[in-house]
């Protein structure tokens, strides 16, 4: 492990940490003024997550150790995945830490437990989440395949460090079909994070969420820790699409000032993200689910697209 | 060092033996824990030996046998044949001590002795197979391996379904042996030897040999459309033998398959999208159709044929790889192939050894009368947790080291040359991907469904956890399906691959401490103590256990999804009362699923063969006066065949 290594392993989990609960409240603000609401203060989330670390976790008589250990299981498994997303500083590649199929793995270790705790309580909507939260699941994982694999392809490197490391210094995607692949990416940050059309985040509609439903049983320091994790993996996948398309800024040397500047930019960049992601939520409708594998075929359409004009070009 | 591992070889073989005739002489307890201790003792020996061929490189050679003029026997073992004894090992040891405790569970005494004896010559004869050094040698331990698993699929003959699937069985296993034999005498005919050796022959001359034993091998491994005998044979087996099917047997069919593949100089491109198409259906195919499946063991078979295609899409990768002139990536994907075989191994035992558990205590194998085992049952719980996480392929397990491994090959398989063939292994990357998902669900729902939640039944609510031996014998499996995955990476370079591969012992370390320091973080800032309450259950005061999302349920959005695969129908009968049509008199509303390939495949010739066999048997009328006469008319054909008096 060189220095640059450690200083990245100690830093960027802590800024995805912090930064990250941010985010989910500038989309949730975004929604509201679309809607002519105000919304909540943008550090309401923080509010909430320290309100609820305060609060004893209730549990079932029904439920086990499972539900027990599922929240910081997502939480430890989402800030290992931070040490593979490379966000304001790319670090000489160390450990075989970045591989780009382990992060994609993490992650679905991170929904395997949460779905089982989902069923652990014993109630029919944490079943129901968790039966419809592994069956999308399924039918999206195909086009994250392909779309990391055109990453690879395209960016040559199963390694984000190294595929980073290539776009930094650029200030625009280096390579065209790039731009293909980042609408996977977005749609793909879409279904993953539950969000509209795929799955409303806002709502309690015991009918209608896959997500909420499965994290309904889950109270107190639990529940902070799994939200926790939900953004956590939001602002990975955010920042995995910032770095492909729009790497400007992206430091590869450990130097005071670059980085701040990076920092600075990547906050605004993923600013702009948000916006989009939440005016994206607010002029689409919810779909139904079993419409749902036809939106995810267009985003492995592009994917594969992309692939095939690396190959034939 | 060759006497070294001949001796353990020899005595390996020697224990098995004993271990066979033992518990047929001797009618007790006390013969069968000795028997069970011999085949404990094999495995140790095979792992010796294994392990020092394997990271030794040194490949002993037996005496020769003479068997009959012209046809020796011989044994050998060479690196490949010591990766699949390894897997013996590996998975005996659990299985062993299992059964110790678990065929005391059958009724009479003979039986159980019985059962000891079979399991012994069963691991006997799969290890032969792997040891033979000609077809010779193959095919007869072939025989013995399929004949001795059909006799423990039958031990329970008296039911009528485990006759049809015992029969089923015999069928299917006796199709395989007859492509075998077809291939091996071309084989024989082409090289005039029964060795296996290096076949430096044009492809166009091994094109017969290699399609006859891709089926004769893709029987026994059950690929799809071939599949069919395991979702019979595995719930009708006892479950430690399941482990040893599904475990060690169906590999056996694929040593046998990679021992002639890797025999060859040149094979040809079609050969490698052949066995990458059917790699990828039987691993598609085969979890399609377990999710669907409320049979704990029947799901488990059909989770077998999904693995056995994930190790022949590996094959194939390895053919195309080897076609295009890609040695690294070759070799990438048959050490992916090979692992996964290893891996499979130990996970499906570990999984077949805790639902024998399972189906044990509450006496049904029905996953929907199952439900929070976790708390009456806390140990064979978390050990089918392992199982089920190494399964789905997550991170820091075993299964999902195998499976990086193939990952890792499909990502660089751009390197090839032909844009069609880059379009094909998208396509095959694809359906990879959707395989590896679609088996984390059906693991959720397994795990989720079996162990979680409130007791579904009152045979599950009274479940108690089983005795020693039934926890420590899969305990081993489990065991090493976490040290051979935190290791993987050490593993691979120790035996002399060095692939550029993540360290999950990193992995591991970082989680264990974040989940620590997480832990402990949050455990000192407690101020007060966690509470109980009720589950919420929309203003019922106590949830009842037919209110929970039940197996059935959970996996109907994917059956929903795929429906076009199960060709669902909905048979929907009413009468009505009235003329609204709200009323019923009677009714009958059914979801029924197609099973395509028996419905398509099998009886479809089966009523030919059927209708066919009326008329011979019309021959058979018991007179003796015409038996006389077809044995005169059978040598007056002969005489005309063979051109008459010479």
């Amino acid at each position: 492990m060189n220095t640059s290594f450690l200083l990245f392993a100690l830093l960027n989990p802590l800024f995805a940490l912090l930064a990250a609960p941010l985010y989910m409240a500038l989309i949730r603000k975004v929604k509201a003024y679309a809607q002519g609401r105000k919304g909540p203060k943008l550090f309401q989330v923080y509010y909430d997550l320290k309100k609820l670390m305060k609060k004893e976790a209730v549990y079932s008589p029904t439920s086990s150790w499972v539900m027990r250990f599922t929240p910081y299981l997502n939480l430890s498994t989402l800030l290992v995945c931070s040490l593979f997303v490379p966000l304001v500083f790319v670090p000489e590649p160390a450990g075989g830490l970045g591989n780009i199929i382990v992060f994609l793995y993490l992650l679905a270790l991170e929904r395997f437990f949460t779905a089982l705790g989902g069923l652990d309580a014993g109630s029919t909507f944490g079943g129901m989440g968790s039966s419809r939260s592994m069956s999308l699941a399924a039918v999206i994982e195909p086009t994250m395949v392909i779309s990391f694999a055109a990453l690879a392809f395209v960016l040559k490197s199963l390694n984000l460090h190294k595929m980073f490391a290539l776009t930094a210094g650029t200030v625009l995607p280096i390579s065209p079909t790039l731009v293909l692949v980042s609408i996977s990416l977005f749609i793909i940050l879409i279904v993953e994070t539950g969000r509209l059309p795929v799955d409303n985040p806002a709502t309690h509609l015991e009918l209608t969420m896959i997500n909420e439903a499965m994290i309904l049983e889950q109270t107190g320091k639990n529940l902070a820790l799994l939200e926790l994790t939900h953004a956590l993996k939001q602002f990975l996948l955010m920042g995995i699409l910032i770095n492909t398309i729009l790497p400007i800024g992206l430091s590869t040397e450990i130097d005071a000032g670059k980085i701040a500047v990076s920092t600075f930019l990547f906050l605004l960049k993923a600013g702009l993200l948000a916006v989009i992601i939440g005016l994206f939520e607010s002029a689409i409708a919810k779909m139904r689910l079993f419409r749902l594998p036809a939106f995810y075929v267009m985003a492995f359409f592009f994917s594969a697209v992309t692939i095939l004009i690396e190959v034939f070009a | 060092m060759n006497i070294l591992l001949e001796a353990l070889m020899y005595g390996a073989i020697a224990a098995l033996i004993s271990g066979t005739v033992l518990p047929l002489l001797y009618r007790s307890k006390n013969t069968r824990k000795t028997a069970f201790g011999f085949s404990l003792i094999s495995s140790v020996l095979l792992l010796g030996f294994a392990g020092t061929v394997l990271y030794t490189g040194k490949e002993p050679v037996f005496p020769v046998i003479g068997f009959l003029p012209g046809l020796d026997f011989t044994l050998t073992a060479d690196r490949l044949a010591a990766g699949f004894i390894l897997l013996i090992a590996a998975v005996v040891p659990g299985v062993s001590v299992y059964s110790v405790e678990y065929v005391e569970h059958v009724k009479s005494e003979a039986r159980k002795n019985l059962q000891a004896a079979l399991t012994n010559l069963f691991i006997l004869a799969m290890l032969m197979v792997i040891l033979a050094g000609n077809m010779v040698g193959f095919l007869i331990f072939w025989e013995i391996m399929s004949l001795s698993s059909l006799l423990l699929v039958l031990h329970d003959y008296s039911s009528e379904e485990n006759k049809k699937a015992g029969f089923f069985y015999f069928v299917m296993t006796s199709i395989s042996t007859a492509f075998l034999f077809l291939g091996f005498i071309s084989l024989f005919r082409l090289t005039g030897s029964a060795d296996f050796g290096p076949l430096e022959y044009p492809a166009a001359d091994l094109a017969l040999p290699f399609l006859s034993l891709f089926i004769g091998f893709g029987v026994k491994a059950g690929l799809v459309p071939f599949h069919k005998w395991l979702p019979y044979a595995h719930p009708a087996a006892p479950s430690n033998v399941s482990a040893l099917m599904s475990g060690v047997m169906l590999k056996v069919a694929v040593y046998g398959f990679l021992r002639f593949l890797l025999s060859i100089s040149a094979p040809e491109l079609w050969w490698g999208v052949l066995i990458i198409t059917a790699g990828s259906l039987s691993a598609l195919f085969g979890v399609i159709y377990a999710l669907k499946e409320n049979d704990i063991k029947r799901l488990l078979a059909y989770s077998s044929i999904e693995n056995i295609g994930i190790i022949f899409t590996g094959i194939g990768l390895y053919v195309i790889f080897k076609v295009e002139g890609l040695e690294s990536l070759a070799l990438l994907s048959l050490v992916g192939a090979c692992f996964h075989a290893f891996n499979h191994a130990l996970f499906k035992s570990l999984l077949f050894l805790c639902a024998g558990s399972v189906v044990h205590t509450t006496g049904t194998r029905k996953i929907e009368a199952f439900g929070g085992l976790v708390k009456s049952m806390p140990v064979t719980s978390a050990l089918f947790m392992i199982g089920s996480v190494s399964i789905a392929a997550l991170p820091l397990t075993n299964g999902f080291a195998g499976e990086l491994l193939l990952y890792q090959a499909f990502f660089q398989s751009f390197a090839v040359t032909d844009p069609l063939l880059t379009v094909f292994l998208i396509i095959a990357l694809s359906s990879f991907a959707l395989t590896g998902a679609l088996a984390a669900a059906l693991f959720v729902k397994l795990f989720g469904i079996t162990c979680l939640a409130i007791p579904r039944s009152e045979k599950s609510r009274l479940a108690e956890e089983v005795r020693k031996p039934m926890l420590t014998g899969p305990a081993v499996p489990a065991a090493l399906c976490i040290l051979t995955g935190l290791f993987s990476k050490q593993l691979l370079s120790l035996a002399g691959w060095e692939i550029e591969f993540p360290d999950m012992l990193l992995l591991g370390l970082l989680l264990g401490l974040i989940y620590a320091a997480l832990f402990l973080i949050i455990r000192s800032k407690e101020t007060s103590p966690a509470r109980i309450s009720e589950t919420w259950g929309c203003g019922i005061p106590t949830l009842a256990p037919y209110m929970e999302y039940s197996s059935a349920g959970f996996s109907e959005p994917l059956v929903m999804i795929f429906k076009s695969v199960y060709r669902t129908k909905i048979v929907n009968r009413a009468e009505y009362f009235d003329k609204q049509e709200s009323l019923f008199k009677k009714g009958k509303v059914e979801i029924r699923l197609l099973r395509f390939f028996e419905e398509y495949l099998y009886i479809p010739p089966a009523r030919v063969i059927d209708s066919f066999s009326k008329y011979v048997s019309k021959l058979q009328n018991g007179k003796l006066d015409s038996y006389v006469l077809y044995a005169f008319l059978a040598v007056i054909v002969l005489i005309i065949a063979t051109g008459g008096f010479v």
